[in-house]
């Protein structure tokens, strides 16, 4: 949509450079205005504060870009962490290896994901059910797994992976980066990318045109799933702890941050760029409101305001960009 | 034959004439994570083993789901249970099912958060506002009532998130000395409390204390403490193991608690001893403990390996 628009447009930038500058406009809005009520906001600590809070969500809203792109949805993402910290928490604490615990958080969350992959690939599940049975079925697993316990405390080198920092930077801002440069690279650069675009597009003229639809789908959830499993160390190294309820509140905020970020629910639509946009507008928002003090009965009616308010401009902005 | 039944019977009257009733409690608690109701629920299962009944546990699936507890209580109205112990998900919604009960006459106990209506054996429950008030007031004593504090809210409108954040505040006025820099909601959710944590100490660069409404809370609160390198003395609400983990290494300076063991031990007590004719209490109101390094050690014990006390000792036990 946006590339024909910015074809026709006689702009020296390039239609993704474009497309960049007006996602960036309205967090930058948000920025300005903080900036200007607290003398705190702008900050080079309190930068880097909001950049490694924004990180955990940025790791749950980059898979599930790429899942919405295709025309789907993963509602399992929040459970899926929940699951995948459960179990790699309780395996360091067991054999007090990190590494072990990374591979069967990344394993679990990935395998989780490649369920969900198969359900709508292959059975022709329809995504959202597919993925709020997987919910369900997650949720039961680490309730009963935890029976209402926490498990906590785990080794100093691990949970530099949270809370380390490397030459002022934290390392999960290091990995945010890293993360979103591959993927954004992955979603427009390479033919896989492409292919990914043209099933959420119009998946019939992508089988026509010789795309694997169904590994593409099966790849994108089980990306979906190993991202989550990626945040679920995260959570672990940050929180130094996993409870069975850790997720209930993870994925509207993903699935928010990818939408914010101009991904569109019919698929086709989308960036990762975009999303990290929106997870760190989600984040500045909370960041805002603390740093500001709005008193707690007001936090979610601003939220929701400043969310309908963040996409509306976003729109205006892109109308124009296609007017001009 | 004849010798089985000796046999068994003789076993039952050497485990005492409780095991000759066998009645059935079905127990109602608010959710499956949080590890107070867990306690709770070993409360009532042990009370209930150690007198001879059985306990059938209800808990909604989506926690503290309003529609599902209402549905559970359709559901155990027909499968009629001796008597109900029960945590309300929330102490006005659950009215019309607790009307219901009372209709079906089958008898119940209301346990830790007091409903607005309906009719009850008794009530066994604890004070929120007191454990707010009490754990307050430790923390600015250990603070020798000067210095700046957070407060970290728990979820806006939940009753005991409201009453705690009262003591807290009652504390506070009653000390001045102490300033409160900021009351924040952290939604009784760790990962809130650590964002919320490390958004204020941007804001504050001197700050002396942190009252978190919960445990979780109060360790998140304590963990962006540690990010940020900084220090402050952190308390929190519900005595968990974590919690207690966490005193005894003297990163955290206490946790209020108001035994959610106990609270199920005497509910389902009551239910049963009512059911036999035997004396109960109408209300039962526990009183707040602070556990804190030099009391911490009944704590420190696995809720799962935790005994009811005698009816005679809960009774007069504070």
């Amino acid at each position: 949509m946006s590339a024909t628009a910015g074809a026709r447009a006689p702009v020296a930038i390039s239609p993704d450079m474009a497309q960049l500058f007006y996602r960036l406009a309205t967090a930058g809005l948000l920025c300005v205005a903080l900036s200007l009520a607290s003398d705190v906001f702008l900050t080079v600590p309190n930068i880097l504060n909001v950049l490694r809070q924004t990180s955990l969500l940025f790791f749950m809203a980059s898979g599930l870009t790429l899942v919405i792109l295709t025309g789907g949805l993963d509602l399992s993402i929040g459970n899926n962490v929940a699951l995948s910290a459960c179990l790699a928490g309780t395996a360091i604490k067991a054999t007090g290896s990190p590494l072990l615990g990374a591979a069967i958080g990344l394993g679990v969350g990935a395998l989780v994901g490649l369920g969900n992959g198969l359900m709508v690939a292959l059975l022709r599940i329809p995504s959202f059910i597919a993925t709020y049975g997987m919910l369900w079925v997650l949720q039961g697993l680490a309730y009963s797994y935890m029976a209402g316990e926490a498990v906590y405390g785990f080794p100093r080198g691990f949970r530099m992976l949270g809370n380390g920092v490397f030459l002022g930077i934290p390392i999960p801002v290091y990995a945010m980066l890293v993360f979103l440069l591959l993927g954004a690279g992955f979603a427009q650069r390479t033919v896989w990318g492409q292919q990914i675009y043209a099933i959420g597009a119009n998946p019939v003229a992508a089988r026509l045109s010789g795309v694997p639809v169904r590994k593409r789908l099966i790849l994108v959830y089980t990306v979906s799933g190993a991202m989550a499993g990626l945040a679920s160390l995260i959570f672990l190294a940050r929180l130094n702890s996993a409870q069975a309820d850790i997720g209930d509140g993870l994925t509207l905020p993903a699935i928010a941050a990818a939408l914010i970020g101009g991904a569109s629910l019919f698929g086709g639509v989308g960036t990762l760029f975009g999303s990290f946009v929106g997870a760190l507008i989600l984040t500045l928002l909370l960041n805002g409101m603390n740093l500001l003090q709005v008193d707690a009965k007001w936090q979610p009616l601003v939220t929701g305001v400043i969310v309908i308010l963040a996409v509306w401009l976003d729109m205006q902005a892109r109308r124009r960009q296609q007017r001009v | 034959m004849k010798t089985i039944l000796l046999a068994a019977s003789a076993l039952a009257f050497s485990a005492g004439v409780a095991l000759a009733d066998g009645e059935t409690i079905a127990v109602f608690t608010k959710n499956q994570t949080n590890p107070f109701f867990q306690a709770e629920r070993l409360g009532a299962q042990n009370a209930a083993t150690q007198m001879g009944a059985k306990v059938i546990q209800y808990i909604p699936t989506q926690p503290d789901s309003i529609p599902e507890q209402l549905s559970q209580i359709d559901d155990v109205i027909v499968k009629k249970p001796n008597a109900i112990v029960l945590v309300p998900v929330d102490y006005k919604a659950m009215v019309p099912g607790i009307d219901k009960i009372n209709a079906a006459g089958i008898p119940v106990v209301n346990v830790t958060e007091r409903a607005a209506g309906g009719k009850f054996v008794a009530f066994v429950g604890a004070n929120d506002y007191n454990i707010g008030l009490e754990t307050g007031k430790f923390l600015i004593k250990a603070l020798a009532g000067k210095g700046n504090v957070l407060i970290l809210e728990g979820v806006r409108g939940s009753l005991t998130s409201v009453d705690r954040v009262r003591g807290f505040n009652d504390a506070i006025k009653e000390a001045p000395g102490i300033k409160l820099l900021a009351s924040q909601p952290a939604n009784y959710q760790r990962l809130q409390a650590l964002q919320v944590t490390e958004n204020l100490l941007q804001s504050f660069p001197q700050v002396d204390g942190i009252m978190a409404a919960n445990d979780a809370m109060a360790v998140g609160a304590i963990d962006a403490l540690d990010g940020a390198d900084r220090k402050a003395l952190v308390v929190g609400i519900n005595g968990t193991k974590e919690a207690v983990d966490a005193i005894k290494s003297g990163k955290l300076l206490a946790s209020g608690d108001y035994n959610g063991f106990l609270q199920g031990c005497i509910g389902t007590m009551v239910a049963i001893r009512s059911l036999r004719g035997e004396p109960i209490i109408t209300e039962k109101v526990i009183q707040p403990v602070v556990v804190e390094k030099s009391n911490y050690q009944p704590w420190d014990i696995p809720v799962d390996a935790r005994k009811c006390p005698s009816w005679e000792d809960a009774t007069k036990q504070q």
